[in-house]
């Protein structure tokens, strides 16, 4: 279905596109910044812009604008702050069978050195990373939404994958 | 391109298909076959834990009332939707705006006119001359002029015709043609008069078509055509400020004098259709009078922009 242009600026048009994208925009943002609460204002920011340009943004890109601008608002404001991720309250173990004590110090203490390498990835590497691992998306769809090729998505990927190989090791708790 | 030893060969297979892993196109059980030798726990814990970060909590609807919050401003530069209907009333508009400057700038009848006493010179888009008398109007369709050189006149007018295409003057009575020359075309109430000063014209009133040459005079008073001598002199009288007349009723000649010095003139007990010859000039009210009363033996008197004609001898 295309919508002409205009639809964007009307409110009951807006409010829905604002619903369904929300989500998956701060999530975006987040895996960039690290920071809940300003992930929600890079994306307030965002948000704001397109409705303040509204005539000028074909509704069928808005999606795409939209995490441009996020993107762009994040390299302006917050790229070099420092990342801090946090684990889900009751995230689940690998081995499940498996619940001795020492797996689960383990396991915890392996859960930080990640948490730690991906917050040290550059921010190109992470949100390719994190898009795919929290979101499921293939390389594909990474590549359409960041308007990169999908070979761009493969390399900062397998670059990704090998800084945590390589340094998870190293990591001092 | 750069040969590869196979061992690179071998590391470069192993990463795409650990990119294919985690892109979900192979299964771990495959990997793991695939590269017996391989310790891909690091990355498979990798892969488990890190799809359990907390995400951001977000309410959306609250944050879009926290949105709405927010001051803003649309960008002035809104487009407007082209709607077939607001673009049929612009259309409609733009048709009516172009129709009616056509017809005001372009088809429009270019015209002339002059209020009493008042005598205007002017030149037409060939060069034809044109001296407008009193209480005269004259129009005329620039746009087509050279195609078709035909004028409307009410009233009275000297023309000086440059050579061409047929010149028509069309009155209410009668229509007047030449091709080029001088003449005088004078209509007005119950009197419609030409005459040719040079060349010759051609003038058709009720059907029936006259040529008149120089000296002579086609004049129709109250419908009848009325004979009138051969004249010698080369312009009318009126372009020197004077009115003349060679036998012309009295009501005729009043009708001239009231048109000249904006009075109006009434007769008591007077025949107003006495023939009369002679001028008045267009400069001086009481001489004018006097030109016109005296030699039909009459007298008159002022009143303001009244004038009473009366016989000399009933009072």
């Amino acid at each position: 279905m295309s919508k002409p242009k205009s639809q964007l600026c009307e409110e009951k048009h807006f409010n829905s596109f604002y619903l369904d994208h929300i989500r998956a925009v701060t999530n975006f943002a987040y895996y960039k910044c690290g920071d809940q609460s300003q992930s929600l204002d890079l994306v307030q920011d965002a948000f704001a812009k397109i409705w303040e340009n509204c005539s000028q943004i074909d509704f069928n890109k808005a999606k795409s604008y939209l995490f441009t601008t996020v993107n762009n608002l994040f390299l302006n404001v917050v790229r070099h702050q420092k990342v801090v991720f946090t684990y889900a309250k009751e995230s689940p173990y690998l081995d499940q069978t498996n619940l001795s004590p020492e797996y689960l110090l383990e396991e915890e203490e392996f859960k930080i050195k990640l948490h730690t390498v991906i917050a040290a990835l550059s921010v190109e590497q992470r949100e390719v990373f994190l898009l795919n691992r929290m979101e499921d998306k293939k390389y594909r769809e990474i590549a359409d939404l960041l308007n990169i090729s999908q070979k761009t998505v493969e390399k900062r990927m397998s670059g990704a994958l090998k800084a945590i190989r390589e340094k998870i090791k190293g990591v001092n708790i | 391109m750069t040969c590869l030893t196979f061992e690179e060969l071998k590391t470069m297979n192993r990463e795409n298909d650990i990119l294919k892993w985690f892109n979900g196109e192979i299964t771990t059980e495959a990997l793991k076959n695939r590269y017996p030798n391989e310790d891909f726990s690091t990355l498979e814990k990798s892969q488990f834990y890190s799809k359990q970060f907390e995400l951001p909590q977000i309410d959306a609807q609250k944050a879009l009332e926290d949105f709405k919050t927010r001051k803003l401003k649309k960008k002035t530069t809104k487009v407007v939707p082209l709607n077939f209907k607001s673009f049929l009333k612009i259309a409609a508009i733009l048709i009516v705006m172009l129709g009616s400057s056509y017809v005001l700038f372009f088809n429009n009848p270019t015209s002339y006119s002059t209020k009493i006493a008042q005598i205007e010179r002017f030149n037409l888009p060939d060069n034809s001359e044109v001296i407008l008398n009193s209480k005269s109007q004259l129009s005329f369709n620039r746009k087509d002029w050279k195609k078709n050189r035909t004028l409307d006149l009410q009233g009275e007018a000297f023309f000086k015709v440059t050579k061409g295409e047929k010149f028509t003057v069309q009155t209410g009575v009668g229509t007047v043609q030449v091709l080029g020359t001088q003449f005088n075309v004078k209509e007005r109430q119950d009197y419609f008069e030409v005459k040719c000063y040079e060349g010759s014209v051609s003038v058709t009133y009720a059907s029936e078509k006259t040529i008149l040459t120089p000296g002579k005079t086609l004049r129709i008073v109250k419908g009848e055509q009325v004979i009138v001598k051969e004249f010698n002199y080369k312009n009318p009288a009126w372009l020197v400020q004077e009115s003349s007349f060679d036998n012309v009723p009295l009501w005729q000649v009043i009708d001239e004098l009231e048109i000249h010095y904006d009075i109006t003139i009434s007769t008591k007990a007077i025949n107003t259709s006495i023939l009369f010859s002679g001028t008045f000039t267009h400069t001086d009210k009481n001489i004018a009078l006097k030109s016109v009363t005296i030699p039909l033996k009459l007298s008159y008197i002022i009143d303001g922009n009244n004038v009473e004609f009366y016989n000399y001898d009933s009072h």
